[in-house]
C-alpha cells in the first residue's frame, strides 16, 4: 500500500512538472529576460495599450527594439542611457520615420516578414495625413493613431485595429469627432452614413470582409480622398461590369460634361443604399427624374427599362414561389433549382445592363431570363401534377379496394 | 328485385376488382419505370466526353444539387471547382482571355487552382477531382 502511494505521488509530481514546463514554454521569454519589461511590470508603469500578443513582442522585439536602451540591466539609469542607444518616445512628427527605421528597410523586414511592403512611409507622405504632418499639424493620423503603439497585430488578426472589420471604427475615432475635426473643413458623418449603407451593413453586420472598408476606397498608407475622375474607377474595382457598361454608354459623356460624379450621383458614396428596380423608373424613388422629365429620351428609356425589369422579376418571383411549393411537397426540385439559378444570374446581368441605359439591351436580357423563369415554372407544374396523380391514385385505390372487399363479402354471403 | 341486386353486386365486384388490379399493377409499372427523384448524395458524375471539350474553355455541370465548373486548360488538363463564388454565391465562369475563374458579380478572380487572387472572395473554391477514362470525364468529390 505504501509503495502504491509512492507511485501515485511520483506520477502526480511528474504531471505537475510537465504542466509547469508547458506554461513556462508558452510564456514569451522576454517576460523573464528583458529587464525593461520586468521593472516596468514591477513598478506598474506599463503602457496603457500594452498587449502581450503585440506582433513585435511575439517576434522577440521588446521595448528596446523601438525605444533603444539596454534591456540587460536592471539599473534604470543605465538601461535608459542615451549613450546606450535609448531614444525614448518619439513625437508625432517623428513617428513615421521612427517606425520606418525597420519598416522601410528591406534588409530588416526580410528577417521578420519577407513579403511585407516596405514603402509604407513613402506612401504615407503622399497622403493628406502625411502632408499635413509635414506641415506641422500635430493632430493628423500617423502610424500609431491607426496601428496603436503597443498592441499592434497583423491586419489578418481579428483583434487588430487594422483588421477589415475594425477599420471603420479605427477611422471613426478621429473622423466622427466633430470637436477634433472642427478645424478641417470636412464632414464627420461618414461612419454614420457608412453603417447604414449596403457596404457597411455587409461588413459590420454580416461580417463580410469582402465588402469594402474605408481603406478599400481611400487607400491605406497613402490615404487620399478619390478625386472626381477616379470615383467610378474605385467603384469599378468590384463593380467592373457596371463601370464598363457605363463607360461605353452615352451617359458617360453627358456626366463628364456636366461634371457629375459617375457612380455617386445615383448611388451616393458613404451611404450607398441597397439598389432597387425603382431607382430606374419615373416613380417616387427614381434617380432618373432628377435630370430627365416627361417626353425626353431618358424618361422614356427609364419607363421601358423599369417595365422590362419588373416583368422579369414578377416571373422570377413566381418561379421561386413554385420552387418553395415543390420543396414543401417533397418533390424533385433539382432541375427547377438549376433553371432558377440561371434565371437569377440573368437577373443580375439584366440589372447590370441598366448601366448601358439602352432599353433594347435590357429587354433582350430580360426576355432571356424570363424564359428561364418560365422553364422553372413549367418544370414545377409537372412536378405538382405528378404529386397530385400520386395522391389521387392512392385515394382511388383505397376506395376500389374497400368496395371490392365489401362487394366480395356480400357475394360470398349470397352464394351461401 | 333480387336479380337487379345480384346484378348490382356483380357490377360492383367487377369494377372494384378491376380497380384493385390497376392499383396493384400501376405501382409495379412505376417501379419498373420510376419517376425522377433527387439522389440523396452525389459523389461522382460524368461530365461529357473529353475530346468534345475545347481547350481553354469551361462549362457548368450539375453535381447533384450544386453547380460545378469544369475547365479544360490551354495545356489540355481538366480541373473542376465548385461553381458558386465564395463571396455571395454567384455562379462563376471561366474567362478564356484571362485564363482565370471570374465572378461577374463583384469582379472576383480565382486562379486555376481555385485560389482567390483578387476581389472580394474570402476563400478559395472547393476543388473536385477530375479523372478521364476512355474519353469520359468523371468528376468526383475530393475527400477532405
Amino acid at each position: 500500500m505504501k509503495s502504491f502511494l509512492i507511485i501515485i505521488w511520483i506520477i502526480a509530481a511528474m504531471l505537475m512538472l510537465i504542466s509547469t514546463r508547458s506554461a513556462a514554454q508558452d510564456k514569451n521569454p522576454v517576460f523573464e529576460t528583458d529587464d525593461c519589461i520586468i521593472c516596468h511590470i514591477q513598478i506598474e508603469m506599463m503602457p496603457a495599450d500594452f498587449h502581450q500578443n503585440d506582433i513585435h513582442l511575439q517576434e522577440g522585439l521588446s521595448c528596446a527594439g523601438c525605444h533603444g536602451g539596454d534591456p540587460s540591466t536592471d539599473d534604470p539609469e543605465l538601461a535608459m542611457d542615451r549613450e546606450r542607444g535609448f531614444v525614448g518616445v518619439p513625437s508625432r512628427q517623428e513617428t513615421p520615420e521612427f517606425c520606418g527605421k525597420c519598416h522601410s528597410s528591406i534588409e530588416v523586414m526580410r528577417k521578420f516578414r519577407p513579403r511585407i511592403a516596405t514603402d509604407q512611409v513613402e506612401q504615407y507622405f503622399t497622403s493628406i495625413h502625411g502632408q499635413k504632418l509635414k506641415q506641422g499639424d500635430k493632430k493628423v493620423a500617423e502610424c500609431v493613431a491607426c496601428h496603436t503603439a503597443h498592441s499592434i497585430m497583423s491586419a489578418n488578426d481579428g483583434r487588430a485595429s487594422t483588421h477589415p472589420l475594425n477599420v471603420p471604427g479605427t477611422c471613426k475615432t478621429c473622423h466622427s469627432d466633430p470637436e477634433y475635426m472642427k478645424e478641417y473643413d470636412i464632414p464627420t458623418d461618414q461612419f454614420e452614413n457608412f453603417t447604414v449603407s449596403v457596404h457597411g451593413t455587409a461588413l459590420l453586420d454580416n461580417k463580410d470582409t469582402g465588402s469594402p472598408a474605408c481603406n478599400d476606397c481611400h487607400g491605406n498608407h497613402g490615404a487620399t480622398p478619390p478625386g472626381l475622375e477616379s470615383v467610378s474607377h474605385i467603384c469599378g474595382t468590384c463593380h467592373a461590369n457596371n463601370l464598363n457598361y457605363f463607360s461605353s454608354s452615352p451617359m458617360e459623356k453627358a456626366f463628364r460634361e456636366m461634371e457629375i460624379h459617375a457612380c455617386e450621383q445615383c448611388h451616393g458614396y458613404h451611404e450607398v443604399i441597397p439598389t432597387s428596380d425603382e431607382m430606374i423608373s419615373v416613380g417616387e424613388k427614381s434617380v432618373c427624374t432628377t435630370c430627365h422629365s416627361e417626353g425626353d429620351v431618358g424618361y422614356t428609356a427609364a419607363v421601358e427599362i423599369h417595365k422590362d425589369l419588373t416583368d422579369f422579376v414578377q416571373k422570377y418571383n413566381e418561379a421561386e414561389k413554385k420552387l418553395q411549393e415543390i420543396k414543401k411537397k417533397g418533390m424533385d426540385d433539382v432541375d427547377i433549382l438549376f433553371a432558377l439559378q440561371e434565371a437569377n444570374q440573368t437577373l443580375i446581368h439584366t440589372r447590370t445592363l441598366v448601366h448601358t441605359f439602352d432599353p433594347l439591351q435590357v429587354e433582350e436580357k430580360a426576355e432571356e431570363g424570363k424564359e428561364k423563369a418560365i422553364e422553372a415554372i413549367n418544370l414545377a407544374r409537372q412536378e405538382i401534377e405528378d404529386f397530385y396523380i400520386r395522391r389521387y391514385g392512392f385515394g382511388f385505390a383505397t376506395i376500389f379496394i374497400t368496395i371490392f372487399v365489401v362487394a366480395l363479402y356480400f357475394k360470398v354471403r349470397s352464394l351461401d | 328485385m333480387k336479380t337487379s341486386r345480384r346484378k348490382f353486386l356483380n357490377i360492383a365486384l367487377g369494377t372494384s376488382f378491376f380497380g384493385w388490379i390497376v392499383s396493384v399493377i400501376y405501382p409495379i409499372f412505376t417501379y419498373l419505370k420510376p419517376p425522377k427523384i433527387p439522389e440523396a448524395v452525389v459523389n461522382s458524375i460524368k461530365a461529357g466526353t473529353a475530346s468534345d471539350f475545347p481547350a481553354n474553355s469551361g462549362k457548368i455541370v450539375k453535381f447533384g444539387r450544386v453547380p460545378v465548373l469544369v475547365i479544360k486548360t490551354v495545356e489540355g488538363n481538366f480541373r473542376a471547382f465548385a461553381g458558386t463564388c465564395t463571396h455571395l454565391d454567384c455562379i462563376v465562369q471561366y474567362r478564356d482571355d484571362l485564363k482565370q475563374i471570374w465572378c461577374a458579380c463583384h469582379n472576383g478572380l480565382y486562379d486555376l487552382r481555385g485560389i482567390n487572387v483578387s476581389g472580394p472572395p474570402p476563400r478559395p473554391l472547393e476543388e473536385f477531382a477530375v479523372d478521364v477514362q476512355n474519353d469520359e470525364i468523371f468528376i468526383t468529390k475530393k475527400l477532405s
